[in-house]
């Protein structure tokens, strides 16, 4: 089986000495030149001090079987030590909210971990006990990346176990989702009635087998009753347990006023149950159980391959997926943890590195630079200054700040989305499938039939009339119809997700293959955060004085600096008395030369306060401190987007929806083409209600997006498909994930969506077929249980291989 | 021919007995996780000897 999330790549280890390239014994990744050595095995290298401490946790543990199972298997160590971090986990309102089991003496909780991805992984972390005496017992489930951990209350607690897979860099994600979340209970149900069916369906066959023979006659005469009585006995949990899901389906469209396919599907296993008690009670025939527990096997087995699910991604995350559960609020008698539920306007917070702002608030005190990429998707942080409103979302960057609460958690600029009525449960109706659509002509079609045959028999043979009746309702059972658009889709999401686009449930390619617009956002979705343009505003640096920036931001590990020295290339130059002041700028002494890179301010350059509407990030560069012009960073558009959106704009009409001012919109234009819209500053609200105006014209409207300003707009749009760079990242609530390393591929992914629709349609058709063979017999009153007993599987088993073959056909055509 | 009434009667009970261990083997979550056991039963024991790794 192929590892949802693959390990990383083996390094041939090469010798130190001889190689540029040394690989981290933790994380495999490159190590700086000189490589953290261990004092006592030398012959290892690390690259960072974060890397060489859980190491050195490991190997104190003896537990340094976790390197040899898969060859580099940690991450590297990204995480900053932080005093208090887990103080919150010690609250008794958060504890309570967590633990699923409690008891002076045992604690059981499960924790998502989305670092994990090898064997390496499973194997560390089911021994955890070794690094903590108070720990019971940790079992994985590598496939939903969770933890269930069991530990001794009175010897460990919550926090340190939470530290302790922190320590080891695997840190579990808490966040307000999780408090009261319910714990996660797959269904069962399905495998009970398959195994039910299952088990029905093989004994009644067996039994019927007598029928089928006609050698078999005395067999017949001797023990008919008996075969029947015992089939009818078999087949009474099938009809109880098994087949319960169609008819409560069936009675909840019609309770919704909307016959669904379910409706003829109960219809025909009414039927099919009631004439085969009939006809064993009065000893006429064996009844048609085997053919009623055999269809009952097969439809179930078409909704366990439409089932296909990724346990590992969720599709229903709202902001509290993302929010801390706890905050530090500042009170007179000093720092406190809270809860962030009971977070309340005018509070004071303090906010660290690295943590997230919970609640729209003013800056107080120090600087804020605030990352917005899960809000946004711009991945360059934002500076904000003392007074300055700050929206909750962000995760500050740089030295801890103070801040006033404006709003509830829940009312904020942002979270108020999920106050619209789009995020009710239920809020979309009943969906409008192909197989529902087609099932309700069906019922139509069956009953005029059947009262046809029954008028057309009446009057010679009541008898007869009887029985065609029964025999079209079980007939038109559209099994075979309900095979076609399981099988059909549950190939396509198996094809899909290869090409890592994970979609919700199956029923996301059907709206997919009707959608008419497509809507994108821009940063983030059509920009590539790895791609950047830069340019120097000013009179240009000499060559040397460029080597001098090159050295001074190759220190730095901003993202702005680490944009400008991929640009700038490397550099031999040495620097002395190098400095970062986080939010500000780096500054040092290259080459003799004093060199400060930062903000205006920063480096005291005059800057007219319009400039800082434009939407480039600027770094200023100060020469002996002189400053001397700025390099402008800009986020460049996906590779392949010109052609992408050429492709797209043939069938599809674009717009654009962008929180973002205009200034690019003579290239969006230009890549979008005349008739496309394109919206500038728009709120994550306007986005949602563009999203709306357009159904209302009716359009079926397919909204691309990554950040959480989209998730309104992603959950009202027909389908939603959020952009991801690593798929163990935050993704709002959406229909679809989508790597962003297969963006390129959305065109394909679009013509592959309908293909399968006609892929679909072509099996319908194929199913009418067997039904008209059925029906033409039926009407005769020639219908016998053995002429159902051979028809039936055969149309099943064929409309299942026919829909299979073809998807798969389709993919490989389209290179999927 | 009776002695058909007594196979039947024990075949019945055998599948009934294969249809308990799945349901048994449904309800203890065997089909909740189905890839991490696969892995684990690989995983050696003890931890102090020299393992080859998998």
């Amino acid at each position: 089986m192929r590892l949802p999330t693959p390990c990383p790549p083996v390094t041939t280890t090469a010798a130190p000495e001889t190689t540029t390239r040394v690989a981290c014994t933790h994380c495999g990744d490159d190590c700086p030149d000189e490589p953290i050595a261990l004092s006592g095995q030398p012959e290892l290298h690390f690259c960072c001090q974060g890397c060489k401490a859980v190491y050195e946790l490991l190997d104190a543990s003896n537990l340094c079987t976790y390197y040899r199972l898969d060859e580099q298997p940690g991450q590297r160590v990204k995480t900053v030590e932080l005093p208090g971090r887990f103080d919150y986990l010690d609250l008794e309102s958060v504890q309570s909210q967590l633990l699923a089991f409690r008891s002076p003496t045992l604690a059981r909780l499960t924790l998502t971990i989305p670092q994990m991805h090898c064997a390496s992984c499973i194997w560390l972390l089911e021994n955890l006990f070794k690094l903590n005496a108070g720990i019971r017992e940790s079992r994985v489930n590598f496939l939903r990346k969770e933890l269930t951990v069991s530990y001794q209350p009175a010897t460990t607690s919550l926090k340190e176990v939470v530290t302790l897979l922190a320590a080891i860099n695997y840190e579990p994600q808490i966040t307000l989702a999780e408090l009261g979340a319910q714990p996660h209970a797959a269904s069962r149900t399905l495998y009970y009635q398959l195994g039910v069916a299952a088990f029905g369906f093989g004994n009644v066959m067996l039994l019927a087998f007598p029928d089928y023979f006609s050698f078999t006659e005395g067999l017949h005469t001797a023990f008919g009753r008996f075969f029947g009585g015992l089939s009818l006995l078999l087949a009474l949990p099938v009809l109880l347990v098994s087949a319960r899901s169609f008819y409560q389906s069936a009675w909840q469209g019609l309770r919704q006023r909307y016959i669904n396919l379910d409706f003829p599907i109960s219809l025909g296993l009414t039927a099919l149950f009631v004439t085969s008690v009939f006809d064993v009670l009065t000893q006429r025939g064996p009844g048609y159980f085997d053919s009623f527990t055999g269809l009952v096997f097969f439809m179930l087995i078409g909704k366990w391959v439409q089932q296909h699910s990724y346990d590992a991604l969720r599709f229903d995350r709202d902001f509290t997926s993302y929010f801390p559960v706890a905050v530090t609020l500042l009170t007179k008698a000093g720092e406190q943890s809270v809860s962030v539920k009971e977070l309340q306007a005018g509070q004071r917070i303090r906010v660290r590195h690295q943590e997230i702002i919970p609640a729209d608030a003013v800056l107080l005190r120090g600087v804020g630079l605030i990352d917005y990429s899960f809000v946004s998707g711009e991945s360059v942080p934002v500076a904000k200054a003392v007074g300055e409103v700050v929206y909750a979302g962000g995760r500050q960057v740089g030295e801890s700040v103070e801040l006033e609460v404006v709003r509830e958690v829940s009312q904020g600029y942002l979270t108020q989305l999920w106050n619209n009525p789009a995020f009710e449960k239920e809020a979309r109706p009943t969906l409008e499938t192909y197989a529902n659509h087609v099932g309700r002509y069906f019922v139509a079609l069956t009953l005029t039939l059947a009262i046809g045959s029954v008028l057309y028999w009446y009057p010679k043979d009541p008898q007869m009339a009887l029985r065609a009746f029964t025999s079209v309702l079980i007939i038109a059972c559209p099994c075979a119809l309900s095979l076609a658009t399981p099988f059909a889709m549950g190939a396509a999401l198996r094809v899909l997700g290869r090409r890592q686009l994970y979609l919700k449930n199956a029923a996301v390619i059907e709206t997919l293959s009707r959608a008419d617009t497509l809507v994108f956002d821009k940063t983030g979705t059509l920009t590539d955060a790895h791609r950047a343009v830069v340019s120097f505003c000013g009179p240009a640096l000499s060559s040397e004085d460029a080597q001098r920036v090159a050295a001074l931001v190759g220190q730095s590990t901003h993202p702005l600096s680490q944009r400008l020295a991929l640009h700038l290339g490397p550099s031999a130059f040495r620097i002395d008395e190098y400095t970062e002041i986080p939010g500000q700028g780096i500054s040092g002494v290259v080459a003799g030369t004093s060199v400060r890179v930062g903000s205006a301010a920063f480096i005291g350059a005059d800057v007219p306060s319009e400039a800082s509407e434009e939407r480039s990030s600027k770094v200023y560069v100060a020469l002996d401190g002189q400053p001397c012009g700025h390099y402008a960073i800009q986020s460049d558009y996906r590779e392949n987007l010109p052609t992408l959106l050429k492709n797209l704009g043939q069938r599809y009409r674009l717009a654009l929806l962008t929180g973002d001012n205009d200034a690019d919109i003579i290239r969006l234009r230009q890549l979008f083409g005349a008739e496309a819209e394109l919206r500038f500053q728009q709120s994550p609200l306007e986005k949602l209600a563009f999203v709306e105006a357009l159904q209302q014209q009716g359009r079926r409207v397919v909204m691309v997006g990554d950040g959480l300003n989209d998730a309104g707009a992603l959950q009202r749009a027909d389908v939603g498909i959020a952009l991801t760079e690593t798929l163990t990242n935050f993704s709002p609530a959406c229909d679809a994930i989508l790597e962003a390393s297969s963006f390129g591929r959305l065109a394909t992914i679009l013509r592959f969506a309908r293909d399968c629709r006609f892929i679909v349609l072509a099996t319908f058709g194929l199913s009418f077929c067997y039904n008209g063979i059925g029906l033409s017999l039926a009407v005769q009153g020639l219908l016998t249980p053995i002429a159902s007993a051979i028809l039936m599987p055969i149309s099943s088993l064929s409309v299942m291989a026919f829909a299979t073959l073809l998807v798969r056909y389709a993919a490989h055509r389209r290179q999927l | 021919m009776t002695i058909i009434f007594l196979l039947i009667g024990i075949s019945l009970i055998v599948a009934l007995l294969f249809l308990g261990a799945f349901l048994w083997a449904v309800r203890s979550g065997q089909y909740e996780d189905t890839y991490t056991p696969a892995v684990r039963m690989l995983f050696d024991e003890t931890d102090d000897t020299e393992t080859k790794g998998s």
